[in-house]
């Protein structure tokens, strides 16, 4: 294809200028002047590197949910062994399915079509194959690491810093790089709103990757966060949340606007909606963070404005679903016999359920019911099955034919799938609407007399009970679609040709001094110069600008991006009274330090919160809500997100040692249909007394004020500690010969939680220097 | 049948094409705008109102008049009780407030002392056995200040001292009562309490 039949495709349109004044025009194009035309081919076997590799992930992500799901109705599914427990194996599912299925997903996409889009091969196959082997070696780091116990203890982002340092590796010098590598040689003067996605997701996952990520080390495998509390908490969901939006949204809606209009051959509905909804959702999603944070210690500011960024969110995101659903006008008969357009309709609806959903959710009063119930599993489920899923598989039954050169082995079988796996998202969806709606009315249910009417936090699990089974078929469903799909894909592969076709392409190379179509002239005329100006902003000629200069481009999105950084991270470091100090609010122990470290490894934050809620069903339950000053210390923060347990914000004191001994070793032995997995294993292992010191000064690092004595005294104190706790345990109930044990330093950590709070306040400085010191300090 | 849109014809489709792929023009529709308008004014509203207007109220305002609410609604009628002899018999007695006492003893107690107050891994309330407990108001002393050595929490800092006697009462009206599976006796057999308490199912 020469480039002169390209140009005369191009401007072949009526002339007339009509409708937003996109149409072509006649003008003078100072590069008439083609460039030389350069043959190439696309590098395809990456592309089917990365699409093996989403459907082996996927399965095995899928698989370890089921596997949990199970686990929350049968709790000895963990056999007794600290690898199977729920708290270590969730962030294994989550992280596979998010980064390594999603994951995967994504790079096929963006390999496939950046490369037809930009007509030009990608820029290294040599960093391809790094990002490839890298990305999969991250996982398969972290499905051992995890299981391990080794963990952040933030949701989504629990890999340890030298997998976070792989990842932002892999992320920026790999992906990043081959990315605008291939956009800066392309042969395609502007870029098509996909690229616009993709540019969004690589700038924007580095930027929270990073930031969220920042650790001081402390060991080969552990590290603490250098934010504490409410700062912690604001970054990580800053973070969380735009993991869902730029890794689980942008990158799909870039797959959606090339693979849907390929797969529908039909033109996208409307350009003008793609420019707003692009711009909008990219400024408005970052804001939306603290919606995961309501009612909580977070400042009341910083909670309105995740409220309204995500209502306003609503129509931005149902622009994605508009121009995917519009796209297919005079496609639908084709969507009742093509899986793959069948698979795509059903993706856009759930995004479109997902993002009424959303908002929804983030409104404070339906948020009071909603926050730490399995509504918000089921949210996540519907998006992340529903359209994630559903986008991969159409994506993917679409590229089978072209990728493999041979039709699809089995038509009826991605029937099967696709209807499957409808089911089985509803039966999931819906399933967890009603375990959350109904075990959040029963939190907050009081009787006639003013008592709660369910103060037992277990019959509210028992109510859900039937609900997880429901989950379980609905996800059984969903992965046996995915096991179909799968054979699918190992015939159809088997039946690969010997040689792969691999067709050269040509296309002129992109010339210097290209001179945009001159702007046409606002057709206002009685108004004065400021309002055609305004006129003409509207009309988005301008952008068309923009879509040929990626540089300015990206640089744009950062923009776009940070805004909402500054006004809502910032805030919450510098201004003291977002989190006001209380006197009595002191570090943890060393001993404490070792048990909430084991806290985090054993991943109690999946299931129990630390955070409670000035909601008086909450303060009649579990105490006093808790103050921003309380989580000072707490690096990171460990306020949770979902109670499949109860909240252990104030349980320190609350039970006696032997109780918490007794109740790790085997909870039902306490409490009668306790769900929690047994922790016996903490009554065998020995407390690693000689990473004490490390941890300590880790934590001093990132502020906590332990002196130089504390740091170098911490072993013996953690010894000393544990050895009274070892002994008032035996005074209580028998057990002996704990002191070197796990179990005495968990013990020590659950037995401070909470209590600062109405703690005696400290003693007076005893000399005027020490009082002085402490009066400057404040 | 395909459904034919009615810039079907290919009038309003854009001159630019991306690997084939075309866009129309069309304007972005109505609704479409008017919602996010309306969202952007309520969120301005919204702020004004609730952090620039006088007529606000935060959760921790809230917060505190529930809470009010809640103790008048369920002590209102009691006022502040005394942790005597006789307040604790009348509680002991009394079927209305031994339940308030019960549901304070189902959210704090049973985990240890069981549901009904045979024992787990704390003592059996339901013998004559008592460890530190003499009279009905050590039931109340041991409530409030623990034994926290011995495994006892305090509950000074966690419930209000209405509760705490509905609670102690509710414990010392379990005496007599039949456990499921009870622990043995610890501590010392102590008298009666001073006046006969009814003991429902015992």
């Amino acid at each position: 294809m020469s480039d002169s039949n390209v140009r005369a495709t191009a401007s072949a349109g009526p002339i007339e200028q009509r409708g937003m004044g996109f149409r072509s025009r006649p003008h003078r194009r100072s590069d008439a002047e083609p460039g030389a035309v350069e043959a190439f081919t696309y590098n395809d076997a990456i592309v089917r590197k990365f699409m093996l590799a989403t459907v082996v992930w996927g399965l095995v992500g899928m698989l370890a949910g089921l596997f949990i799901a199970v686990q929350l109705t049968v709790p000895q599914l963990s056999f007794g062994l600290e690898w199977l427990t729920f708290g270590r194996l969730r962030p294994l599912h989550t992280n596979a399915v998010i980064f390594a299925f999603a994951g995967n997903a994504i790079f096929t996409a963006i390999y496939y079509s950046t490369q037809r889009l930009c007509r030009a091969r990608m820029f290294s196959d040599l960093l391809g194959n790094l990002h490839f082997w890298g990305w999969q070696l991250i996982i398969v780091a972290a499905a051992v690491t995890l299981p391990l116990g080794f963990t952040q203890a933030k949701e989504y982002a629990e890999l340890e810093w030298p997998i976070d340092i792989a990842i932002a590796v892999v992320w920026v010098g790999f992906f990043g790089v081959n990315f605008f590598g291939t956009l800066a040689r392309r042969r395609e003067r502007h870029m098509y709103v996909a690229l616009w996605f993709y540019i969004a997701t690589i700038v924007t996952v580095a930027v929270l990757h990073v930031f969220n990520s920042l650790a001081v080390v402390a060991g080969p495998l552990k590290s603490y966060s250098v934010y504490a509390g409410v700062q912690d908490a604001v970054m990580q969901w800053g973070y969380g949340h735009n993991a869902v939006a730029f890794f689980l949204t942008t990158p799909f809606l870039g797959l959606m606007y090339y693979f849907l209009p390929k797969a529908a051959e039909r033109p996208v509905f409307s350009y003008r909606l793609s420019i707003v909804h692009f711009w909008s959702l990219v400024f408005l999603y970052i804001w939306a963070g603290p919606h995961h944070l309501h009612y909580t210690a977070l400042p009341a500011w910083a909670s309105t404005l995740g409220m309204l960024f995500s209502l306003m969110l609503w129509m931005p995101s149902w622009g994605g679903m508009i121009n995917g659903l519009l796209t297919l006008r005079g496609a639908w008969s084709r969507v009742v016999t093509d899986p793959v357009l069948k698979f795509f309709v059903l993706g856009v609806t759930f995004y479109g359920m997902s993002t009424f959903e959303g908002p929804m959710l983030s409104i404070k009063s339906i948020n009071a019911l909603s926050h730490y119930t399995d509504w918000t599993i089921g949210h996540v489920h519907g998006g992340a099955l529903g359209w994630n899923g559903f986008m991969t598989f159409g994506m993917i039954y679409w590229l089978m034919p072209r990728l493999f050169q041979t039709p699809l082995w089995s038509r009826r079988l991605a029937e099967w799938h696709f209807w499957l796996g409808t089911l089985g998202i509803f039966a999931y969806w819906i399933s967890m609407q009603w375990a959350g709606i109904t075990q959040g009315l029963m939190w907050r249910a009081f009787d006639d007399s003013g008592a709660l009417r369910h103060p037992d936090f277990v019959e509210t699990v028992r109510a859900i009970l039937p609900m997880y089974w429901v989950r379980a078929v609905g996800g059984s469903m969903y992965l046996a679609g995915l096991a179909m799909f799968a054979l699918n894909f190992a015939m159809t592969w088997k039946a690969r040709p010997a040689q792969y076709d691999t067709p050269v392409q040509s296309a002129p190379a992109l010339r210097r001094g290209y001179v945009d179509p001159p702007t046409p002239e606002s057709p206002l005329t009685s108004v004065m110069e400021t309002g055609k100006k305004v006129e003409r902003f509207f009309a988005l000629h301008w952008h068309r600008r923009w879509e040929r200069l990626p540089f300015r481009f990206t640089v744009w999105v950062v923009v776009a991006v940070v805004v909402a950084s500054l006004f809502e991270i910032v805030p919450t470091f510098l201004i003291r009274s977002n989190v006001p100090t209380i006197a009595t609010v002191r570090p943890y122990t060393p001993l404490e330090v070792v048990g909430r470290d084991l806290y985090v490894a054993e991943g109690c934050y999946n299931c129990h919160s630390q955070m409670i809620r000035p909601i008086r069903a909450e303060t009649v339950r579990y105490g006093e809500y808790s103050k921003p000053g309380e989580f000072v210390y707490d690096h990171p923060f460990q306020w949770g997100s979902r109670r499949i347990g109860p909240d252990l914000q104030r349980v320190g004191g609350k039970y006696s040692h032997d109780w918490h001994v007794r109740h790790l070793e085997d909870p039902r032995q306490m409490v009668a249909g306790s769900i929690m997995p047994a922790y016996a294993h903490l009554l065998e292992k020995e407390i690693a007394f000689r990473t004490v010191q490390p941890h300590v000064r880790a934590l001093a690092m990132v502020g906590t004020p332990y002196s130089r004595e504390d740091i170098d005294g911490a072993e013996e104190a953690a010894r000393v500690q544990a050895r009274a706790i070892a002994a008032e345990l035996e005074n209580q109930g028998g057990y002996a010969g704990l002191e070197t044990k796990q179990v005495v330093a968990l013990v020590a950590y659950l037995q401070r939680l909470g209590m600062d709070l109405h703690a005696a306040p400290e003693e007076e400085p005893e000399t005027p220097a020490a009082a002085a010191m402490k009066e400057d300090g404040r | 049948m395909a459904y034919r849109a009615p810039d079907d014809a290919g009038e309003n489709l854009m001159d630019h094409s991306y690997d084939g792929i075309q866009e129309y023009d069309n304007p972005t529709p109505s609704w479409w705008h008017g919602l996010f308008w309306a969202s952007i004014v309520f969120a301005a509203v919204y702020t004004a109102f609730w952090h620039f207007s006088e007529f606000s109220w935060s959760v921790h305002d809230m917060h505190r008049h529930q809470e009010a609410m809640h103790y008048k609604k369920l002590f209102g009628a009691l006022g502040d009780l005394k942790p005597d002899e006789a307040t604790m018999l009348k509680m002991m007695s009394d079927e209305k407030w031994r339940m308030v006492g019960s549901t304070i003893f189902a959210a704090n107690c049973t985990q240890c002392h069981a549901g009904d107050g045979g024992g787990i891994n704390g003592p059996n309330l339901t013998d004559d056995a008592y460890l530190n407990v003499r009279t009905l108001e050590d039931m109340y002393a041991i409530v409030t200040k623990g034994n926290v050595p011995k495994g006892m929490p305090a509950w000074e800092n966690r419930l209000q001292a209405n509760e705490r006697i509905l609670v102690a009462a509710y414990a010392a009206s379990l005496r007599g009562a039949r456990a499921a599976s009870p622990r043995p006796p610890e501590g010392e057999v102590i008298a009666p309490w001073p006046a006969a308490s009814p003991i429902p199912g015992g």
